[in-house]
C-alpha cells in the first residue's frame, strides 16, 4: 500500500470533485423543481396532465441512469444533427431520470397529508394553488425530507456515471490517475472514501434535521 | 340565503349519498341537521359550499348558483366558513397564521389589519392569550375555538358547523357551543350538523333530520321533544 500515489495526485482528483457536486447540485436543484411539477400532475383529477406524468414516471423508473445517458449523448445528436456536449448530456439525463423518484417521493408526501387539510383551505376561499402552496407542500416537504435526503446522496453518487462519456468528474479523474499509474487499490479505496464522507456528512445531516425538527414539535 | 333543489350526489354508481333533497334557509336563520351516520349530512353541508360536486340539483347561496360554470367558487366560499370535526387547523402554522391566511391571500388583507382582526376574534372566543402558540398545544376546545375564530375571520354570511364538539372531551364540548350560541343569537345564518340535541332544541330556527339520503322530517325544536314518542326520528332521540 503506497499511499503518495493518492497524495501526489491529489490536487488533480480533487479539482474533479467541483464537477461532481456541480453535477449533483443542479441536478437535485432542477430535479426537484420538475419532479413537485411532475408529482403534482400525477395527483391532478385532470387526464390530460395525469397520464402524461404517470407515463413519464414509469418510463424514467424503468430504465437504468446509464442508458439515459448514452441515448442523449448519442441518439440525440442522430436527430437533430447538432452534436451533444458532455456536460449537457450528462446534467439534462441527470434531471429528466431523477425528476421521476423526486415525483414519486413528493406524491407520497403529499397523500400523506390528510384530505380534511385540503377541504379546510379550499373552503375559505384559497384557490387550488394556494392551497398546495400554503397548506399541503410545507407539511409535505417535512415529512419527505428523510426521503429526499436519501434521494440527493444516490443522485451524488450517481453523477459518477458520468464518465461514461468522457466527463471530468472525480470518479473519472482518478481513474485516469489509475491508468498511468496503476495502483488501483489505493486509488479506488481513496475513491470510496471520498464518497462515503460527503454522503455520511449528508446523511447526518439530515438526521440532525429532523432530531430538531422532532425536539421544535414537541415543545 | 340558501336554497337547495332537489339534490342528488353519487359517491359512484351504486353509493348514492343525497337523494333529491331541497331545504331553503333564510338569512340570520339557524338549522341544525341531525341523523344517524351515513345519512349525507355532512355531504349535504358540504354542497352548500361546493365542495362536494352534486350530479342533480342546484344550490343557490345569496343568489349565486354553486355549481354553475360561471361562478367563481373562491370568492363564494370566501362567504362561507365552515369549521370541521376534526378541526383541520394547519399544524405547521401558529394560531395567528392559522386565522390570518385566507383574509391575507384571499381577501389581501395587510398582515398588520388581519393580525388585528384576528386577536379581537381570539378574545372573542376567549383564548387571545394562544395567539403564538401551535394546534398542537391547543387541547380540543380551545382548537375548536380557534377554528370557528379562523372562519370568522373571513367576515363570513354564513357559518357551516360539521359535527363541531364530536371529537372533543364532554367537558370541552360547552365552550364550543357557547361560542356558536352567541354567533346564533347575533344573527349569523348557520347549518349545524350535530347530536347535541340540546344545542338543537334552545338554539335552532329549525331541525331537519335526515335518514338513508334524504331529509326525512323537519320541524322547530320543540316540535321535536313533544314529538319523541312518534316513529322514524324517536329511536334516534332515544340513542339507539
Amino acid at each position: 500500500m503506497d499511499l503518495d500515489v493518492v497524495s501526489d495526485n491529489f490536487a488533480f482528483m480533487m479539482g474533479g470533485l467541483g464537477l461532481t457536486v456541480q453535477l449533483a447540485v443542479i441536478t437535485i436543484v432542477c430535479g426537484l423543481m420538475l419532479g413537485t411539477l411532475l408529482a403534482l400532475a400525477r395527483l391532478s383529477s385532470r387526464v390530460w396532465l395525469y397520464w402524461p406524468a404517470t407515463a413519464y414516471i414509469h418510463f424514467f423508473r424503468g430504465l437504468p441512469l446509464i442508458l439515459v445517458i448514452f441515448w442523449l449523448y448519442f441518439l440525440f445528436p442522430v436527430i437533430t444533427g447538432k452534436p451533444m456536449q458532455a456536460f449537457a448530456a450528462a446534467i439534462v439525463s441527470f434531471i429528466v431520470f431523477e425528476a421521476a423518484y423526486f415525483a414519486e417521493i413528493i406524491r407520497a408526501g403529499i397523500q400523506s397529508i390528510p384530505e380534511g387539510q385540503s377541504m379546510a383551505a379550499r373552503a375559505s376561499g384559497l384557490t387550488g394553488y394556494q392551497t398546495v402552496r400554503y397548506v399541503i407542500l410545507p407539511q409535505a416537504l417535512r415529512n419527505m425530507v428523510p426521503a429526499l435526503v436519501t434521494q440527493s446522496v444516490v443522485i451524488f453518487q450517481d453523477t459518477s456515471l458520468a464518465y461514461v462519456i468522457g466527463l471530468r468528474e472525480f470518479l473519472r479523474r482518478v481513474n485516469l490517475v489509475d491508468a498511468r499509474e496503476a495502483r488501483s487499490v489505493e486509488l479506488y479505496l481513496f475513491a470510496g472514501a471520498v464518497y462515503f464522507a460527503i454522503c455520511s456528512a449528508g446523511s447526518l445531516a439530515s438526521q440532525r434535521l429532523e432530531k430538531r425538527r422532532e425536539r421544535m414539535s414537541l415543545a | 340565503m340558501i336554497q337547495i333543489q332537489h339534490v342528488s350526489l353519487w359517491y359512484d354508481k351504486t353509493h348514492k349519498a343525497l337523494d333529491d333533497v331541497s331545504e331553503s334557509i333564510r338569512r340570520g336563520q339557524t338549522v341544525v341537521i341531525c341523523g344517524p351516520s351515513g345519512s349525507g349530512k355532512s355531504s349535504l353541508l358540504r354542497c352548500i359550499n361546493g365542495l362536494e360536486r352534486f350530479q342533480e340539483g342546484r344550490v343557490v347561496v345569496d343568489g349565486v348558483s354553486v355549481r354553475q360554470p360561471g361562478t367563481d367558487i373562491h370568492k363564494l366560499r370566501a362567504e362561507i366558513g365552515m369549521v370541521f370535526q376534526h378541526f383541520e387547523l394547519y399544524p405547521h402554522m401558529t394560531v395567528m397564521q392559522n386565522i390570518t391566511l385566507a383574509p391575507m391571500r384571499v381577501r389581501k388583507m395587510s398582515r398588520a389589519v388581519a393580525e388585528k382582526k384576528a386577536m379581537a376574534l381570539l378574545e372573542r372566543v376567549g383564548i387571545p392569550e394562544k395567539a403564538s402558540r401551535f394546534p398542537e398545544e391547543l387541547s380540543g376546545g380551545q382548537k375548536q375555538r380557534v377554528a370557528i375564530a379562523r372562519a370568522l375571520a373571513m367576515e363570513p354570511k354564513i357559518m357551516l358547523f360539521d359535527e363541531p364538539t364530536s371529537a372533543l372531551d364532554p367537558e370541552m364540548i360547552k365552550e364550543v357551543l357557547d361560542v356558536m350560541t352567541d354567533l346564533a343569537r347575533e344573527g349569523m345564518t348557520m347549518v349545524v350538523v350535530t347530536h347535541e340535541m340540546g344545542f338543537a332544541r334552545g338554539v335552532a330556527d329549525r331541525i331537519v333530520f335526515m335518514s338513508q339520503a334524504k331529509i326525512v322530517e323537519t320541524g322547530t325544536g320543540s316540535d321535536f321533544s313533544s314529538a319523541r314518542k312518534t316513529k322514524g326520528p324517536a329511536s334516534f332521540w332515544n340513542g339507539s
